[in-house]
């Protein structure tokens, strides 16, 4: 990702800047002592890898997939419209 | 032990109501309500459930302990059929798709859902009034806030509109509302129930919870809905919470008792709140019970850490919403305006700022600083907690700093509501089963324990329950 990116790009929000509240937070971050790095010991987030589910693939229901179609933003002539995606 | 579940039951059995004027009444109660506590009733979908209880019952037939009990669920929760809004404009018309584990289970045991509950955009607050269905009020002084983010959750159960709601929990979401609404909610371990079907807010403290008015209602609901599920990896199997363990006030006297220097010293905490704590501690002490003070981070180093993480979290898992395959969409010329365009026109300004937030911390240049430090540093709060609990079984602290807040002082400052939530993401960031408990203060008490000791978290409550 370029350095360059601003705020804006990187949130796809219009207009978006750091705020002053948040930023106090970070500074407190910043200042704090962490003597252990993340990631040396197992936390209990972590999933582990012998109790995955299997790699398969499960088909939704009729009625799940008819309400996905009837969620979407915009339809036409019965075909789901997109945008173009061709840009720069 | 007091139970309006177990007491609605035997009201349903003997006959002395019947479920459809149950459900109707507490839709009734809903919709002439001051609290502005529901996005959507389920009406039609709740009587109909109702009316096979009620065949059921008039057939004879045997009914479970849960069939036919009205509740509530935080508008956070997919419900096939049922709108889902998180209450946001984006995702206004959404209609859930697929069911939540969580209420799939409450569905299977007969439960009935009566209202989707307002509660602050994506769990994106601290008073239910970051949500464009208008501010929900408290249970108990329309001038104060509901508390947040599941503080139509909380005052619905105060004010008795459902038997019980399912809130949740990102870094107090549960325990503050239920303190500020003087009931009981419980935020339990991360993972020993399913997120799947919830709405991601920060999928590393996410938890899914129950708000009741009775303890005992609290462990009826926890043991309906925990257990492994194959749609959420993070979940664990988990034995059930006994009655009888819970009923044990000579096993809870026996428990060591640990609080937080650092959260009594500080300097924000109210004066009456902190005198209230100490008199509690003092009569703990007069019952027998060890009480023990603990050296532990400073309440500023928490705030910051957990709100470093769940920007990051909430700006990824947000990512999904560009108007593209569901929710509103914008029109624009092109492929990224329509993005920054939906984005900007549809989510409320603290979700803005959390993105944007998150996105910060996750930027090249930043990430090293911020980021990976705050993992470090949730690590080590992780680590600290586990030691803790190998000297003491309970650790008892206040719910928030102060008394309820009044409607429009919240949003106002985003750096104080922050900060406001300086007791509750501490258990949150370890991942530890806490409830807040309507005593000890004006806004309630703590009481959490290690990882899935969620038996002596509801054991202690009960011993405080009987010092009131």
């Amino acid at each position: 990702m370029s350095k360059t990116m601003t705020l804006e790009v990187l949130s796809s929000i219009k207009g978006a800047k750091s705020s002053e509240a948040v930023e106090q937070l970070f500074e407190v971050i910043k200042k704090a002592k962490a003597t252990v790095e993340h990631g040396q010991a197992n936390h209990f987030t972590a999933v582990s890898v012998s109790d995955l589910r299997p790699d398969e693939v499960i088909k939704s229901s009729e009625l799940e997939r008819e309400i996905i179609k009837k969620n979407f933003p915009k339809q036409k002539d019965g075909y789901l419209v997109v945008s173009k995606v061709i840009e720069e | 032990m007091s139970s309006d579940i177990r007491q609605l039951h035997d009201d349903l059995v003997q006959g002395k109501i019947i479920c459809t004027a149950l459900v109707k009444s507490k839709i009734e109660e809903l919709k002439s309500s001051k609290e502005n506590t529901a996005n959507y009733l389920l009406e039609d979908y709740a009587l109909q459930k109702a009316a096979a209880v009620d065949a059921k019952l008039q057939k004879g037939e045997k009914i479970g302990l849960l069939e036919g009990i009205p509740f509530g669920l935080k508008d956070v929760y997919l419900l096939q059929g049922q709108p889902a809004s998180a209450s946001s404009d984006f995702l206004k018309n959404y209609i859930s798709p697929y069911t939540a584990t969580a209420i799939q289970k409450l569905l299977d045991a007969g439960a009935i859902p009566i209202v989707k509950e307002n509660c602050d955009s994506f769990g994106h607050g601290s008073s239910t009034e970051n949500t464009v269905f208008g501010a929900a009020k408290n249970a108990w002084d329309k001038n104060k806030v509901a508390g947040g983010s599941s503080g139509g959750s909380a005052v619905n159960v105060a004010k008795k509109y459902t038997t019980f709601s399912i809130g949740g929990d990102t870094g107090g979401s549960i325990r503050q509302p239920a303190g500020y609404n003087k009931v009981y909610g419980l935020k339990p371990t991360y993972g020993r129930i399913s997120r799947y079907g919830i709405m991601a807010y920060a999928s590393s403290t996410d938890v899914v919870g129950p708000i009741a008015r009775t303890i005992e209602d609290i462990r009826i609901v926890l043991n309906t809905i925990s257990g492994k599920d194959y749609h959420d990896q993070t979940t664990y199997a988990s034995e059930a919470v006994s009655e009888e363990k819970v009923n044990d006030l000579a096993a809870a006297k026996k428990l060591k008792v640990g609080y937080y220097r650092s959260f009594l010293e500080s300097k924000a905490l109210d004066a009456s709140f902190k005198s209230s704590f100490e008199d509690l501690l003092k009569k703990l002490k007069e019952l027998g019970i060890e009480v023990k003070p603990l050296d532990f981070f400073e309440t500023n180093t928490l705030v910051s850490t957990y709100y470093t993480l769940a920007m990051a979290e909430t700006a990824s898992n947000l990512a999904r919403l560009d108007g593209t395959n569901y929710g509103n969409r914008a029109e624009a010329e092109n492929l990224k305006e329509i993005y920054a365009l939906t984005r900007s026109e549809n989510f409320t300004e603290e979700t803005k700022r959390r993105i944007v937030g998150g996105n910060q911390v996750l930027s090249q240049g930043h990430s090293e600083e911020i980021y990976n430090k705050a993992r470090a540093v949730r690590d080590e709060i992780d680590d600290r907690f586990a030691e803790e609990f190998e000297a003491v079984d309970i650790v008892l602290s206040p719910v928030t700093l102060g008394p309820v807040p009044n409607v429009g002082e919240t949003l106002k400052d985003p750096l104080a509501m922050y900060l406001s939530d300086a007791y509750t993401v501490g258990f949150s960031l370890g991942g530890l089963p806490t409830l807040t408990a309507p005593t000890g203060t004006e806004t309630g008490i703590q009481i959490t324990a290690a990882k899935n000791g969620e038996e002596k978290v509801l054991q202690f409550a009960n011993l405080l329950k009987d010092l009131q």
